[in-house]
This record gives structure tokens, sequence and C-alpha cells, in this order.
């Protein structure tokens, strides 16, 4: 069963990712991607129900899995390396050719051996894998008619599908191999494939740009896997283990422990973006849109997040914890206030993304049971959020050719449905009772005792608002008296839509079933008593049901005004002096001036050419703090 | 009982919005004299708005000309109802001393209907409270009527 | 049980006391100005009427903004009397505070458009202050839920004074007076003809309006947790904080968002910090 299970979740998506490659028409790809996403996302559900294991599957088709993992790697490592010399990018080859001269002589002469399982999965994995799993198969699909959309627009000769397919599918398994394996090696190796999927799927277009970002983000990711594949040789040279599980057991107290476990949360910081190392997510937002939701919000970048929350354990009460801590809040605002200069939807989003992450790792950092709580259901709320604005912002930008959100004025009319579903996934975001403010609920009374987090946290949240607030409004403004345009939108496109926004408010209603289920085993003390649908502690209480049910009340009635509603629609007031169809008014010399929004940028403040810079100086003293305080 | 509550209100609650149809200023400054602590219209709950969509009363002062009765009638129909129109001045009732100019249309009712017409060049600050009494006295007549 | 009978006399009684202290405000301003002013109860006239006009908008989106607005501020204010969490009830208000923009923000209107803008950025100025204060509550009690403030046995004014004075800016802000009155101001004339409120009219301005009594209700009702162990000494506190801010709002003139940014984040954001490292060393 369990071995079924694994191949299901990690085995499978990568053979139908290959699959993809060979055959011959679309339809048969979609029916091939359609039914391996059904499949692994099946699976998940019933690894959900199987609950946590640990276990050694020990072959694979007949081949050992140890021997297997450990030839693939060197493999992919090779062709990463084949590609940075094709590149010729001198960093790029420095970065991969040492870490594969490290890996084998780590392979050869250093690695210690204990019998410790090399799969284990408690409930945080099985949340990942639930993620990955749903959100990405749901992503995965809506993929199909995107990229139908975006060769079309194009015009490319020869279909690029079955390479993209091949990256995006087989994404799915490498992801949750990362998350279910417990042997170091192997997180290893699954860490490379994503950096790997991430660099073909940035640079898919071939564009200059795209091959330009594409490279940045191979760089910044291969600093990353030097840093973890130093943290685990330091680890195992430490521990002699090479189990993720016996290395955190070894805790704090083992002796230079904790500077190999401050490397491998580097490495996770730059898989997560975090600053000073955000330009190559920031860039990777040329790629197609299912590539930005899948790796680039719902799930890769998650996998820094998760190696943060994995190990947290492990520097747990230690300055270390409170050093990420501070690093994550300061990206958290940091991110937050570079965004509001942005309206460019995807570069926003990514900005958001960002910053949600980096909120996840300052509650991983603070690693008290409720700041773990935080960080998790966070991560779950987020991943389906985002993952469905920026499917959303895709299938705009297909039908208006801009992913600019000032462009996006009057959406509610001419496309009313995406603009509707936009709109449920901006307010999910920011709003009670749902699932991402209740976890920055928690986040915020988790951090009340440290000082610099908590000040972080309070302007964070207000600028996080500010961001989604205008974007929200635009969607809903409408020219007067526009008539509401039914405008297309495929089924393939609709239903992952429909599933994530219906998701988003589900899973909120939820959250204290998840909470109980897959949050309660992860942590040492229950950090909240739940009853009655109310989430309480002696600190605070966050009432889910009953505020469900009494703003569920006020949106309902709301809604019956609005269909009710009888009033007179007057034109906008322009001083009296409105052009004949009060689309405008009229200047001076009665010359008509036709209305015009715009929004607020504060590029006089917040501008990214003003910030950056010192925003990656404080990251990255904030980052030698870390490391320093690390050793 | 929430009716009457409401039309009670309408009479305690007149917001004004003041358009100057090209008048020579007189009339404008004796309908701001109305603001000022010596009149305080504030007392009977008037209160300036300058946006049609909030007002209950209109008060027009001026000449009304082919080039403005447009921003008039535009004002006029952004105003939600129940509401009043206040014509104030020599000019606002019939044109005043620039009746016969080639570019003016006339008074005020040329263009929308006039609940009260305040007479003088310019009207004294007093008439013109009376005037916005007076219409609230019409529209009490008409919710006696059930017309509203 | 006793909370949510609490809650449900707070949602019913706010609006009252906010239409009054509403109407009380307008007599001490005209009172200011050497004027008389308008009855006590002329809010109240004001709403009626304004119940009673014809519905009118310019986006349909403004019908449903106006009724989420007023039904987060209820149910923000009915937390709070039921001894709820002070975050939490914190994020239900901004759900309306945000909603009310979102209906500004729907109508293809000017002045509509740069209110909603200035409206956004006075909540950025306010609420990292308030959620200070929160936490300046919480590191003084040990906890965030209004019932548990309440029986902490000492006024809080003493031990957060500058948290006071930072709840002021938030409270100066949300009452919409001078020097913050930016996006939309209570007096007849302004820059941008009532801004964020001007295509909501009729029936949908007096929800606007009375949802803006419930907010009242709610910034005093934080400033009466300062001292909250003697009615007494919470009515002085009140009527202090409120009378203050009417003269503030006669004696001061309306400035821009940039110096309000600037000005509200730098002195307020110290003066929290600095209280804030003062509660928590003194606590431990």
């Amino acid at each position: 069963m369990l071995e079924t299970l694994l191949f299901l979740l990690v085995v499978l998506p990568i053979l139908g990712g290959a699959a993809c490659l060979v055959v011959p028409s679309r339809y048969l790809r979609g029916a091939v991607i359609v039914g391996t996403c059904a499949l692994t996302a099946a699976a998940s559900l019933s690894l959900l129900g199987y609950g946590p294991f640990s276990g050694t599957p020990e072959t694979v088709f007949l081949i050992p899995v140890r021997g297997l993992i450990t030839l693939l790697d060197f493999v992919l490592l090779g062709v990463i390396l084949f590609y940075a010399f094709s590149l010729k990018n001198r960093l790029i080859q420095l970065l991969f050719g040492f870490q594969i001269v490290a890996l084998a002589f780590f392979e050869m002469f250093m690695a210690k051996h204990t019998a410790a399982p090399t799969f284990f999965a408690d409930t945080l994995s099985i949340v990942m894998v639930l993620v990955i799993s749903i959100v990405g198969s749901l992503i995965c699909i809506y993929g199909i008619p995107y990229m139908q959309a975006h060769e079309e627009h194009l015009h490319l000769a020869k279909t690029r599908q079955p390479r993209f397919f091949l990256f995006l599918v087989g994404f799915l398994g490498a992801m949750n191999g990362l998350v279910l394996a417990d042997d170091i090696t192997f997180v290893y190796f699954f860490f490379e494939i994503t950096t790997f999927c991430s660099f073909m799927l940035i640079g898919h277009d071939q564009t200059e740009i795209a091959i330009k970002n594409a490279t940045r983000a191979l760089l910044l990711n291969g600093v990353g896997g030097v840093a973890f594949l130093l943290g685990m040789i330091w680890a195992n040279s430490v521990t002699g283990s090479l189990s993720i599980q016996e290395i955190i057991a070894a805790g704090p107290a083992a002796k230079g422990l904790l500077f190999a476990v401050a490397l491998i949360c580097l490495a996770g910081f730059t898989k997560a973006a975090q600053l000073p190392f955000q330009s190559w997510l920031l860039g990777a937002m040329v790629a197609p849109t299912p590539v930005s939701a899948l790796l680039h919000s719902s799930t890769m970048v998650k996998a820094g997040v998760f190696l943060v929350l994995r190990f947290s354990p492990a520097f747990a009460g230690t300055f270390l914890g409170t050093a990420i801590a501070v690093c994550g809040a300061f990206t958290f605002v940091a991110t937050a206030a570079l965004a509001v200069s942005q309206s460019n939807a995807k570069k926003i989003l990514a900005y958001s993304t960002i910053s949600n992450l980096g909120l996840m790792i300052a509650c991983a950092g603070l690693g008290t049971p409720q700041a773990i709580t935080a960080g998790v259901l966070l991560l779950v709320f987020h991943a389906v959020s985002k993952g469905l604005l920026f499917c959303c912002v895709g299938h705009i930008e297909q039908h208006i050719h801009s992913r600019d959100i000032e462009d996006m004025r009057g959406l509610s009319v001419t496309m009313p449905r995406a603009a509707l579903i936009t709109i449920i996934g901006l307010v999910t975001m920011m709003m009670p009772p749902f699932g991402v403010l209740l976890s920055k609920w928690m986040a915020i009374e988790a951090a009340a005792d440290n000082l610099f987090v908590i000040v972080m946290l309070a302007v964070g949240s207000a600028l996080t608002v500010l961001i989604y607030a205008r974007w929200g409004g635009n969607m809903m403004s409408a020219p007067y008296k526009a008539q509401p345009q039914k405008a297309p939108m495929p089924l393939l496109v609709g239903l992952p839509l429909m599933a994530m926004a219906g998701g988003a408010v589900l899973l909120s209603l939820a959250a204290p079933v998840l909470y109980t289920r897959l949050v309660l085993p992860l942590v040492k003390s229950a950090p909240y008593d739940v009853a009655a649908g109310t989430l309480t502690n002696p600190v605070g209480s966050f009432l889910v049901y009953p505020l469900f049910i009494l703003l569920g009340f006020g949106f309902f009635m709301a809604l019956r005004a609005v269909l009710k509603s009888k009033a007179t629609v007057l034109p906008p007031y322009f001083g009296g002096a409105n052009l004949p169809d009060s689309t405008g008014f009229k200047g001076p010399l009665g010359a008509p001036v036709p209305y015009q929004g715009g929004n607020y940028y504060l590029t006089g403040v917040f501008g990214e050419d003003k910030l950056t810079m010192w925003i990656n100086v404080g990251a990255g003293m904030l980052l030698a703090m870390m490391m320093g305080g690390a050793l | 009982m929430l009716k009457n509550m409401i039309q009670t209100s309408r009479l305690k609650s007149p917001w004004i919005i003041h358009f100057d149809c090209g008048s020579c200023n007189g009339c404008d400054i004796e309908v701001l004299a109305c603001l000022t602590p010596l009149y305080d219209v504030e007392r009977f709950g008037v209160v300036n708005v300058g946006n049609p969509k909030h007002a209950d009363v209109l008060l027009v002062t001026g000449t009304v000309n082919h080039r403005n009765k447009h921003v008039l009638k535009n004002i006029y129909d952004q105003m939600p109802n129940p509401k009043l129109v206040i014509a104030i001045g020599a000019c606002g009732l019939s044109g005043g001393v620039f009746r016969e100019a080639p570019n003016v249309v006339g008074g005020v009712d040329k263009v929308i209907p006039v609940d009260v017409y305040v007479p003088g060049c310019p009207a004294k600050p007093e008439a013109i409270i009376d005037a916005v009494v007076a219409g609230l006295g019409k529209l009490a007549e008409l919710q006696k009527q059930a017309a509203i | 049980m006793t909370a949510i009978i609490l809650g449900i006399i707070g949602i019913l009684l706010a609006p009252v006391l906010g239409g009054l202290i509403a109407g009380l405000d307008r007599k001490v301003t005209a009172r200011m100005q050497s004027r008389f002013g308008p009855p006590i109860l002329q809010p109240f006239y004001d709403v009626f009427k304004l119940f009673g006009k014809e519905p009118a908008i310019v986006n349909v989106w403004q019908v449903f903004c106006a009724y989420v607005y007023v039904a987060s501020a209820a149910i923000s204010v009915g937390l709070l009397f039921a001894g709820g969490d002070l975050l939490l009830l914190f994020f239900v208000q901004a759900v309306g505070a945000v909603f009310l923009v979102f209906g500004a923000l729907a109508a293809p209107s000017p002045y509509s458009q740069v209110g909603a803008h200035r409206e956004l950025l006075q909540i950025l100025a306010y609420e990292p202050l308030i959620i200070l204060v929160f936490v300046g509550f919480y590191l003084a009690t040990g906890s965030f839920k209004v019932a548990d403030i309440l029986a902490h046995n000492q006024p809080l004014l003493l031990q957060m004074p500058l948290l006071f004075l930072v709840l002021g800016y938030a409270l100066t802000i949300k009452l919409r007076k001078s020097p913050f009155d930016l996006s939309t101001s209570h007096h007849g004339h302004q820059e941008l003809v009532k801004g964020v409120l001007i295509e909501y009219s009729g029936p949908y301005l007096a929800l606007v309006e009375v949802a803006h009594w419930y907010e009242t209700v709610l910034v005093l009702g934080l400033c009466a947790l300062f001292w909250h162990t003697s009615i007494f000494g919470m009515a002085i506190l009140l009527a202090v904080t409120y009378f203050a801010e009417v003269l503030l709002d006669n004696v001061t003139a309306r400035m821009t968002w940039r110096w309000m940014l600037g000005y509200v984040w730098g002195i307020g954001l110290a003066m929290s910090a600095v209280n804030l490292v003062w509660i928590s060393f003194k606590g431990a």
C-alpha cells in the first residue's frame, strides 16, 4: 500500500510528464495530463486517510532506490552543468561543478549511514503533498487550454507543449518526493530537480529576457544548492546520520550542528526567494502563467518554507531561530512595501508571494506551537488563494493582452465571471473570516513578544491591504452605464478557477478541522482549544464559524440588496459639465475630456528604484547576522 | 412609524447645493452669509454640501444662458428625489437686467421646475432662509397629500 | 451566553450612541465657531431623511459595498461589547473599511477615485498603530481579549500613556478630523466634494453614516479600555479625548497624505516602540 502510494505520488507524475513528450496528439496529451493529475490527487487524498508513516522502499522497477537516486543525482547535476556551459555562465559552472565534486567526495568518502527509514511523512508532509497534488493538479489542468492559447498567440510553427508539460507535470512528482523523503541526500536530489524544472520552465519561451531570467534563477538557486549540500555534509559529519529526523533529534544541543541547520535554512531562503535573493522570482514572472502559479507561488517556493519549518525543532529557542524570524519579518514588510509601487499584476503577486513566504519563515523562526500553527495554515491557505489569483491573471491577460491592473478597470463588465472569481481570490487573501487572515492573526499574536518582529508585521499587514484593495476596486469599476458582456471561459479554465475559489472559501471554513487534524500532531503542546468552531487560547480567540455565519449573513443581505435594488443609475459627478453620454466632461472651450482613472502608486516613497538597494543591504546584514549567530 | 420619522426628518435636514449661473456674485455672497455665525442656518439642519447627489435643495443664483443651462440641468438631474429648487435674485427669477441679451435664456424656470422664487437684487439672507422654510412647507404639503 | 447578549446590546446601542456623539460634536463645533448649532438629534434627522431619498447609484457594486460596510462595522462593535479578541474585531472592521473603498473605486468618478486612494492611505497610516496599541494591551495584561483586559486591576493609561497618544492619531484619522480628513470630512465644503463618499447617495449614504457611528463607538471603546477600572474615569477620559479631537479639528488645517504618512508613521511608530519596550522590560 505504502509503496504504491509513494509510487503514485512521486514516480507517476514524472512518468506522466514523460508520456507528454511522446503522445502524438494534443487531445491525447490533455487526457494524459488530466489522468495523471487525477490519479496523483486521489493518491494524495488516500495518503491523508493513511496518515503519517515512515518506511524504506527498496526498489522501484526492480532497481535499488538509493543507487538510482545517487546515479540520477549525478546525471542531473551533469545536465545542469551542460546547460551552464551552453549559457557560458562561469559562475553557474563553478557552482554546479563544485556540487558534483563535493557530492562525489561526500558519497565516496564521508557519508555515514544509519538504518533510519528513507521516507518519512508526518502531517506537515501530508499537508504539503495535498497542496502539491491538488492545487498543483488544478493548475496543470488549467495549463492545457492556457498553453494552447499561449502558442496560438505566439504563432509557433511547432508546438513546444510536450516539453512544457514534461517539466510541469513531472515537477509535481519531484516536489512530492522532496516533502516525503527523509534521507537528506534524497531531499537534495529532489531539491535540485525543482531548481532544474524552474530553470527550464522560466526559459520556456526562449526569448532573450526569458533566457536571461532563467539563468539568474539557476544561479541563485545554485547558491542555495551549494548551501544545502554543505549543510548536508556538515550535518552528516556531526550527527553521523543522513536522516533528517535523526538530525533534528540531535537538536540544538549537538555541537556545531546549528551552523549546518543555518546553511540548510539559507538554501530554503534562496528557494523561497527571500531577501536579498528575491530577484530570481521577480524575473521568473516572464514564464507562462501556469508556471508562475504552480512553481513560483503555490508549491516550489514553499519547498524553502518547508525546509525551514521542518528544521525548526533543531533551532527552537536559539538565537538562530530569532534571527530567522527577524529575516522573515523583514522580507514580509519590505516586499510588501515594494509591491505598493507596482501596477503589473504578476509582479504584485510575485512580491506578495515573497512577502507571505517571509511571514511563514518568520513563524518557523519563532518556533512556538502557536507560530508553527500559523506558518503551516498560512502555507495551505496562501497556496490556494495565490494559485487562484495567478490563474485569474493569466486568464485575464489572454483576453485583454495586458497584465497591468490599470487595464483591469471595467472587467466586472467585460469579463464578469473572471472578475468575480478574482475578487473572491483577493478577498480571501486579505479579509476575515478567511484562512490567510486567520493565519496572519495567529502570526501577529504569536509574535507579540518579539518587538522587532511585531512592528514589522504590523506595518506589513497594512501595506498588504493597500495592495489588494485598490486592485479589487479596479476590477469592480465600470464605465457609466456599460452593459455586462459575456466573455468566453473554456471549461478547463473555468473548472480549476472555480474549484480553487470554492476551495479557498471552504478550506477557510474548515480551518478548525484542518487545525485539529493536521496541525495539532505537529506541535508539542496544543496552542488553541477548539470549541464551537472557535479557536481559543488564554491570549486570544478567533471565531471561525460564528464569523462565517455573521459576515456570511452580512454578505448575503448585501447581495439581496443588490438583486432587489431598484436604484436609479445616475451619471458620475463631473462638476455638472458632463459630456452628453457622461463618459467624461467638457474641458476648456468645450473640448471633451474622457474620464480616466489612475491608482496612486506612491513611487516617490515606495518606488523600486528608491527602496531595492537599501532593502537588499539591510537584508544582507540580517542574513550575515543569522549566519554569524549560528556559528 | 418609520415613514413618519422620515417625513419629519425631511423637514429638519435640508441639505443645500448652491449653483451660480453667472451671477454678479451679489446673491452668492448673500447665500454664503446665511451660513455665517450671524445667521447660522445649521440651526435648522441646513448644510451646504456642494454635491448634487447629497443635496435636497438647489439654490440657483444668476442669469441662465445657453452655455450654463446644460450644467444647471445636469446638476438638477443628479439630485435624487425629493428635491426643491429655489431661484434667487432678479436674474434667477427672470434674467434680470440681462434678460434681453442674445445669449440669455431667461429665468431658472425656463430650464428646470422652480419651487420658490426669492426676489431682490441682491436677495437678503433673511429672504433666502425664508424661502428654504417656504420650500419645506411645500414639501410638508406634498407629504400630507401622500405624493411622496 | 452573557457575551452574546452583551454583543447584541452593543450592536443595538452603538448607533444611538454614535449618533448622539455626532450630534454633540456638531453642537460643540458650532459653539467653538460662536454659532448656535443644530439640535443634538440632527444626525438622526439627516440619516432618516437620507433613508427616505430616492436610491441612486453609479455602479451596482456600491449597494453591495455599503451593506458590507455597515454589517462589518456592526459585527466589530458587537465583538467589542462581547469581550472578543481585539485584533479580530479590528480585522472585521477593516473588511468594512476596505469595502467602502471598493465601492468608491467602482464609480468612474474622479473625486471618488482620489478620495478612495486617500482613504486607503489613511488606512495604511492608522492600521499599524492600532495593531501596536493592541500589542501594548497584550504586553500589559497578557491577553488580546477585551474580557481579560477588563479584568485587569489598574488603569492602563499609567502603563501606556504614549500608546494612548498613538491611538489618538488613529482616532483622529478614523473620526475624519483635521488635519487628517483627506479623503472626506464632515464639513460641508471640501476640496474633493466629499471624496470617497461622493457617489454614495440617499439610503446608501445613510448606511455609510450609520457604519461611521459604529466605528466611532468602536474607537472610543478602545480609548475607554485605557481607564476601565472606573466608569467615572472612563467617562472623563472619553470626554476629554473627544473634546480634544473637536478642538483639533477646529484649529488645524487639512494636510497632504505625504505629510500624514511621514508624520503618523514616524512619530506614531517611534512612540509605540518606546512604550512597548518600556512595558515589556518593566513587566519582565
